[in-house]
């Protein structure tokens, strides 16, 4: 695991038919230390897929520098593990072929790379399922196999591009717990994309608050660890911290 | 619960136990009504033979031997044609999908060329190349090419985005890509044209036998005609949905069963 730096990065769009610039991302710098959990919030159209994207290297930037370990990134890369809204996971392989891609295509051996997959499926609960195909299974187990597909990689940084979106509201807490518990065991460096402030609030050191392609707001959450959600609702500097978060996502 | 109740129970269990035997089932009532317009004698019996004289014909045309070679004769055709129409059609169809500029100048030029049907190109290939094997097999190679093309082509376009990207962010070459999520991708979309391209080859091949052979079942029904022998015609006929039915359900249906709609990129 390494450390995310984002220096002055910008996104500007033409668009062809107004013949006019579009800016999406104006002048965003963010500092991600080693090892930490950093969730980005904001309204719809504040831009933060579109920093995801150009972090993930999938747009590339129009301006500004992205530092992987201190060295510039450009272009898709392992380095950068990606967790999509949409699982994105390849229906034609089974649940363990999935997980077993990203060492397969660094020319690990099958039995190998069997044993590495086998044993990330083990840290989320998935062992079961291995054989199986991801339309066999539900929208949660899905997403499960999703991320350990990208920490069964190896990434210097995790980004997750509002992961928990499209899963129904109780499977998206037991998610939210799984993964706060492994952050909590492994340390891999998280960027996390969400529109969920409670969520944010729930799963990151730091919450940076987005508005219209500039950052508004970064708030630090000293909530301590392990968090799970029966102690957290009911708790008042969580809800404190997530209302402040909630006030400045809407004056945004 | 009325008697047709009673009917629509055993033909659903009857399906349930012997799916194989249960395709027959709804030709059974068309045989009947067959065997009941020929009884009535509605129209002269040459002209309208009967479900036994067509039996009889085909054991009789089975125990010469003819109907076993020319249907070796026929199936060989296909069988070359749409390998060689496949083996052009894929990567072909691959490199107009992937490649954006090839898709732009070839795609006017693929609609036109499908344009022209199969049996349209008989009578400049009759010219070309004579009354024989390479006009037939030019025949079946263009019409299983076109629905292979335009269905690879479409299944590569359609490809999602996020899975490409998945591919990449994990460390996938642009080749593995290619073989580890692009095509596989469009393999329902491939599938599907070969099915198509199948039965339209088919179709166009027994009528390249009947203006060009000298042996296959297009050929059986069109010398039948010469010698009278209408019952030889529908033998032939009969054949030829017996034939497709058997194909695409034993060898076509499979496959997608095992990819697409195991996947759940097909609904079932």
């Amino acid at each position: 695991m390494k450390s995310l730096a984002l220096e002055s990065l910008s996104k500007t769009y033409f668009d062809p038919y107004r013949g006019t610039q579009f800016t999406a991302i104006k002048d965003v710098s963010l500092n991600v230390e080693e090892g930490d959990f950093v969730a980005v919030v904001g309204p719809s159209g504040c831009g933060k897929s579109t920093i995801l994207n150009m972090i993930a290297g999938f747009v590339p930037a129009t301006g500004g520098r992205i530092l992987v370990g201190g060295r510039e990134v450009s272009g898709p890369g392992r380095d950068r593990g990606v967790v999509f809204q949409s699982f994105a996971l390849f229906p034609w392989k089974t649940v363990i072929e999935n997980v077993a891609f990203g060492p397969k295509m660094r020319g690990i051996g099958k039995a190998e790379r069997n044993r590495i997959a086998q044993e990330y499926l083990e840290l989320a609960g998935l062992g079961h399922a291995a054989d199986r195909y991801p339309n066999e299974l539900s929208g949660g187990m899905q997403q499960r196999v999703g991320v350990v597909r990208a920490l069964a990689n190896e990434p210097d940084v995790l980004l997750m591009d509002e992961p928990f979106a499209s899963v129904d509201a109780q499977t998206r807490m037991t998610l939210q717990e799984e993964l706060t518990r492994i952050w909590e065991e492994r340390r891999p460096t998280v960027v996390f994309i969400t529109h969920d402030v409670p969520e944010a609030v729930f799963l990151a050191n730091r919450v940076v608050v987005l508005t219209r392609g500039n950052v508004l707001a970064e708030v630090d959450i000293p909530l301590a660890r392990p968090r799970v959600w029966d102690s957290l609702v009911e708790d008042d500097e969580f809800k404190s911290l997530s209302n402040q978060v909630l006030q400045l996502v809407r004056s945004a | 619960m009325s008697a047709l109740h009673v009917i629509w129970g055993y033909y659903v269990r009857f399906n349930a136990r012997w799916p194989a035997l249960a395709a027959f089932i709804p030709f059974v009532p068309l045989v009947l009504a067959w065997t009941v317009v020929v009884r009535l004698e509605l129209f002269p019996p040459v002209f309208l033979p009967g479900p036994g004289d067509v039996a009889r014909k085909a054991w009789e045309l089975l125990y010469k031997g003819i109907l076993t070679d020319y249907l070796a004769d026929s199936l060989g055709r296909l069988a070359v044609g749409a390998a060689v129409g496949m083996a052009i059609a894929i990567p072909l169809g691959v490199f107009v999908g992937l490649n954006r500029k090839a898709y732009e100048f070839s795609w006017p030029i693929l609609l036109f060329f499908q344009a022209i049907g199969d049996i349209a190109w008989l009578p400049i290939l009759l010219v070309w190349f004579g009354f024989g094997l390479t006009t037939m097999t030019f025949v079946i190679v263009y019409t299983v090419l076109f629905p292979v093309v335009l269905n690879t082509v479409l299944g590569i376009r359609s490809a999602k985005p996020d899975l490409h990207r998945a591919a990449q962010s994990l460390g996938a070459s642009r080749s593995r890509i290619l073989f580890e999520v692009t095509l596989p991708g469009a393999l329902p979309n491939i599938i599907t044209g070969l099915r198509n391209g199948l039965g339209y080859g088919w179709r166009a091949l027994i009528a390249a036998e009947i203006i060009v052979g000298t042996s296959g079942i297009g050929f059986l029904m069109f010398d039948a005609r010469r010698a009278g022998s209408v019952e030889e015609i529908v033998v032939g006929m009969i054949l030829l949905g017996v034939l497709w039915y058997i194909v695409d359900s034993w060898v076509l249906a499979p496959i997608e069963r095992a990819t697409g709609q195991r996947w759940g990129l097909v609904t079932k």
